[in-house]
């Protein structure tokens, strides 16, 4: 690139100039990878979040604000069962902030009988029966040093744990399973589930089954993947709104804060375009000049800003106080992508200031001097 | 190489209600040196720019090796392939050391780096600095800087130089030591130079001497015409 070396030496020669816009640029890319990295990870929560068990899709209440107020009728399930296709339906409660010290742990209300539950491997103890007993996931019972045996307070009631299990989803390990009954009573929710969770039969196809169900309950919400887990709530749409609406900004931001240096750079340095342009240098060439710079600075800020998102990332799961359900995930993808939307923050933010300096009359400029 | 013939014909410039050059006509052979003379505001730089492409004329024609370059879609190029400048002030890129400064024509030319590094060692062993190539302008005293821009010129071997007041911004000694490496670079590759200067030595430096009085060519070529208007 033939401007390469001449740009690399004007960055040198303004030093605080270049750190102030790399600074700039890399608070943008920083609140890029930050989103970027607690949105996969919320999105690899989700994806575990309505994956429980064996399921194959989960079925939530249409338009609820969040997940876990979701609200559907128990009766459901002797339609579903008696769907083709669906080779069981079981119902779930999903209690949130009941266990008080551990706030993020969830309580799963669920059927013994049901399928959900026959992939928890016991390292302790057996299922809950009927009644005030529960079955507490690993993590949780080191967490609170609960053994079999123990009690665990859900809402203020002293259960009996029966069991420890694990299971390897970061939210049932976390978290702790009731019977259904008991959970209905926690909740007050009688005859209702917050979900419910289904399983296919040989040779269904979920795309299709998904098709079928959003058609036969008009009022419910279908989720089949991971990707498609936001849909479920509407809190998760506008978070994920907000996110972009907030990335959109930092490139703004990031972009305006390059325009405006290189721009002040181009004012300042208009002899030394015009000299370029007498020395033989075209247009398209000078262009080059500019955009090579604004692009180096904004590389600079965006190797600074992936570092910050890392760590930003994390700072902000725990300023949500979403640790226990989010770990911000940063991919080699989100990292490309950052690094991609820093270099054309660097040339949109560039091409204003690249027209001016390959606009600049040697005539006159150099004239003046 | 040899120097280029510059044919400048009927040649007016105005900007606005005033006319900077007005109906300019001369020719300058390939080889010839050839001096500028005329008070301030007499139209010399914007003489010099016009024939180097960096301005456009109201009227008329300049044809530099018959070729017209009154209104080029490429200016650049040609000054790029034709033209080298020195002017009053060196222009050197501070950040840059003697060396990459020379390179910049060669940097838009394209040219790879080892020969850009050999071209550029070239001409500024030619100007006397050869020892001096990675010296930063600001550690060059003012007559240095100056033979670091005429490197830079010759550095894509022009068929032409223009050169607005190379040593106006010189003391005596460094000035002369300018005008000679000029005048040896000129006879050396025969190229064609035409410079704009107050210097009242300028005759003895120059084949001949056009002199400029508001924007008009009212002597051509002799010597003594060029003394009297100076004094």
């Amino acid at each position: 690139m033939i401007a390469v070396v001449p740009a690399l030496a004007a960055l040198r020669r303004r030093p605080g100039r270049t750190f102030l816009t790399s600074l700039g640029t890399a608070l943008g890319i920083a609140t890029i990878v930050a989103l970027l990295a607690v949105g996969q990870g919320a999105q690899d929560a989700g994806n575990q979040f309505f994956h429980l068990g064996a399921s194959d899709l989960g079925l939530f209440q249409k338009d609820a604000a969040d997940p876990t107020t979701s609200i559907l009728p128990e009766s459901l399930l002797t339609t579903l069962r008696q769907t083709p296709g669906i080779a069981a339906a079981t119902p779930l409660i999903l209690l949130v902030g009941d266990i008080k010290p551990e706030p993020g742990a969830i309580v799963f209300g669920a059927d013994p009988g049901g399928f959900l539950l026959h992939r928890l491997v016991f390292t302790s103890g057996r299922m809950f029966g009927q009644g005030e007993q529960a079955v507490v996931g690993d993590q949780l019972a080191a967490q609170m040093h609960l053994r079999v045996g123990g009690t665990l307070t859900v809402a203020r009631r002293r259960l009996l744990v029966t069991g420890i299990f694990h299971i390897g989803v970061a939210f049932q390990d976390g978290g702790a399973f009731v019977p259904l009954a008991l959970a209905q009573q926690i909740s007050g929710r009688q005859s209702e589930a917050t979900t419910i969770a289904v399983k296919l039969g040989v040779g269904t196809r979920p795309a299709a089954a998904t098709r079928f169900l959003t058609r036969r309950f008009p009022g419910i919400t279908v989720i089949g993947e991971g990707q498609e887990a936001p849909r479920a709530g509407a809190n998760a749409q506008l978070l994920s709104k907000t996110s972009f609406v907030i990335a959109v900004l930092a490139l703004l931001i990031g972009g305006i804060g390059v325009m405006n240096t290189m721009l002040m750079s181009v004012v300042e340095r208009r002899a030394e375009f015009a000299l370029l342009s007498a020395v033989g240098w075209s247009a398209v060439q000078i262009v080059q000049r500019v955009i090579v710079e604004g692009v180096l600075t904004t590389l600079l800020g965006a190797m600074v800003g992936l570092l910050f998102g890392v760590i930003g990332a994390q700072l902000l799961v725990r300023a949500l106080g979403a640790q226990a359900f989010v770990s911000p995930h940063v991919t080699a993808w989100a990292l490309g992508r950052a690094l991609l939307i820093g270099v054309l923050i660097g040339v949109v933010g560039a091409l204003y200031p690249a027209w001016r300096a390959a606009r600049v009359s040697p005539a006159r400029v150099l004239a003046q001097r | 190489m040899a120097g280029a013939r510059v044919s400048v014909e009927h040649l007016t410039r105005a900007f606005g209600q005033a006319t900077v050059i007005d109906d300019v006509s001369f020719t300058v052979e390939p080889g010839e040196t050839v001096g500028l003379t005329g008070a301030s505001g007499s139209g010399k730089t914007t003489l010099l720019q016009l024939i180097g492409s960096l301005d456009q004329p109201t009227h008329g024609t300049i044809k530099v090796d018959d070729f017209d370059v009154t209104h080029l879609r490429h200016p650049a190029r040609f000054r790029l392939e034709t033209v080298g400048f020195v002017f009053q002030l060196h222009h050197l890129l501070p950040e840059l050391n003697a060396q990459q400064n020379v390179e910049l024509p060669l940097l838009a030319a394209r040219l790879s780096r080892r020969e850009r590094a050999r071209r550029s060692q070239e001409v500024l062993g030619e100007v006397g600095l050869g020892d001096r190539l990675k010296a930063q302008p600001a550690d060059l005293s003012g007559g240095e800087r100056q033979r670091v821009a005429i490197a830079r010129a010759l550095a894509g071997r022009p068929k032409l130089i223009l050169a607005d007041e190379p040593t106006g911004a010189l003391d005596s000694r460094s000035s002369e030591h300018v005008w000679t490496l000029l005048a040896g670079v000129v006879a050396e590759h025969g190229t064609t130079m035409i410079v704009a200067s107050h210097d009242p030595a300028l005759a003895d430096r120059t084949n001949r001497t056009l002199n400029l009085v508001d924007g008009r060519l009212v002597a051509n070529g002799e010597r003594l015409d060029v003394r009297e208007a100076v004094q």
